[in-house]
């Protein structure tokens, strides 16, 4: 009777212990910094990118229209497991409803973002190509070549601080490139700095 | 002794004045420039004292909208730092639309911004649609 006595108790005990699971609210955050990159710094970084192109001037074609555009390669070169999409869904989200960019599916950094562009050709220029209205595949020669391309990379440093303390610092290192001339239309690098505890691992 | 001791202080004053002459563009620090009230060895205690007691903190000027060559509303927020600390907050800027409505967009996320001790402070902000004709700012502490 007295083990089970103790062994409810220990349960008890145990359950107040755990961390509740809660979540985030990510309007709002008030949880504390991260020694590591979370989706505020990607925020951060993404809001000042953004604003830095827009306002550039940059992305306005001469003579209107909307310049199409490419997502080339971002590198991660932290050491830390990123994809880099985090950064970069979203710089391409707002490019897009700012009126001024197309995005292509069909070229990428990473290959095409979208494999169908090529499965659906391979598709055509096969014998289930027949199982197809004929005027419903894409021809060739449909495809529009992107005139821009963005790419970059995130590094980070690692910095001992003082005894105790470790300083991170993240750059973020963006560029858009004019693919026809190669030449550099517009460049930004974004910093988030932080500083914590030497045992916090920032990997 | 009343006598010696006023004209001290009548000399004190002008000699604080006579240092605060410089270009407004143009903002010398403590411990750089000449000493003043709030720096000075003896004075800045009290002066430091009293900005706290009276709760000077963080104050916008003026915000200038405009629109820039590209259609896209530009704003700027000016502001100054009456305290005698740096004062770091984080601010959010929303975007409108001629009906009132607010602009969803990734630009509007809480970004850090920071103000040293009597210093003034400038924040810049892009609308990233042609539709935002207004906005609201908030302000909260950095965590």
């Amino acid at each position: 009777m007295r083990t089970k006595i103790i062994i409810t108790l220990a349960g008890l005990l145990l359950a107040g212990c755990a961390q509740e699971t809660v979540n985030i609210d990510v309007v709002n955050d008030e949880g504390k910094a991260v020694m590591e990159l979370d989706y505020r710094d990607f925020a951060q970084a993404a809001s000042e990118m953004i604003q830095s192109m827009i306002s550039s001037g940059t992305l306005k074609k001469s003579g209107g229209g909307r310049y199409v555009m490419t997502t080339g390669r971002v590198t991660n070169d932290t050491m830390q497991r990123i994809d880099t999409d985090q950064l970069m869904a979203k710089i391409e989200e707002e490019l897009m409803n700012s009126g001024q960019v197309v995005m292509t599916s069909a070229v990428g950094g990473k290959g095409a973002p979208d494999e169908m562009i090529y499965e659906m050709r391979d598709i055509r220029d096969s014998a289930t190509g027949d199982e197809f209205k004929q005027e419903t595949l894409a021809g060739k020669k449909t495809l529009i070549a992107p005139e821009l391309s963005i790419a970059g990379k995130i590094l980070q440093r690692n910095i001992r601080y003082d005894r105790n303390t470790q300083q991170v610092e993240y750059y973020f290192q963006l560029m858009i490139t004019d693919l026809t001339t190669g030449l550099r239309f517009w460049q930004k690098e974004s910093i988030i700095g932080k500083r914590g505890d030497d045992r916090s691992v920032a990997w | 002794m009343k006598t010696i001791t006023n004209i001290l202080l009548v000399a004190l004053a002008f000699t604080f004045t006579a240092c605060d002459q410089q270009p407004a563009q143009i903002h010398v620090r403590e411990g750089i420039g000449s000493d003043t009230l709030g720096s000075n060895i003896v004075t800045r205690p009290v002066a430091h004292a009293f900005s706290a007691l009276i709760g000077e903190r963080i104050e916008i000027d003026e915000a200038i909208l405009a629109k820039n060559d590209t259609g896209f509303l530009e704003l700027n927020i000016n502001g100054h730092n009456r305290s005698y600390n740096t004062k770091r907050f984080r601010y959010k800027i929303e975007w409108l639309d001629a009906n009132g409505l607010m602009i969803q967009t990734k630009t509007s996320t809480w970004l850090p911004q920071s103000a040293m001790g009597k210093s003034s402070f400038s924040i810049k902000a892009v609308a990233p649609r042609v539709e935002a004709v207004q906005f609201r700012m908030d302000t909260k502490k950095w965590e």
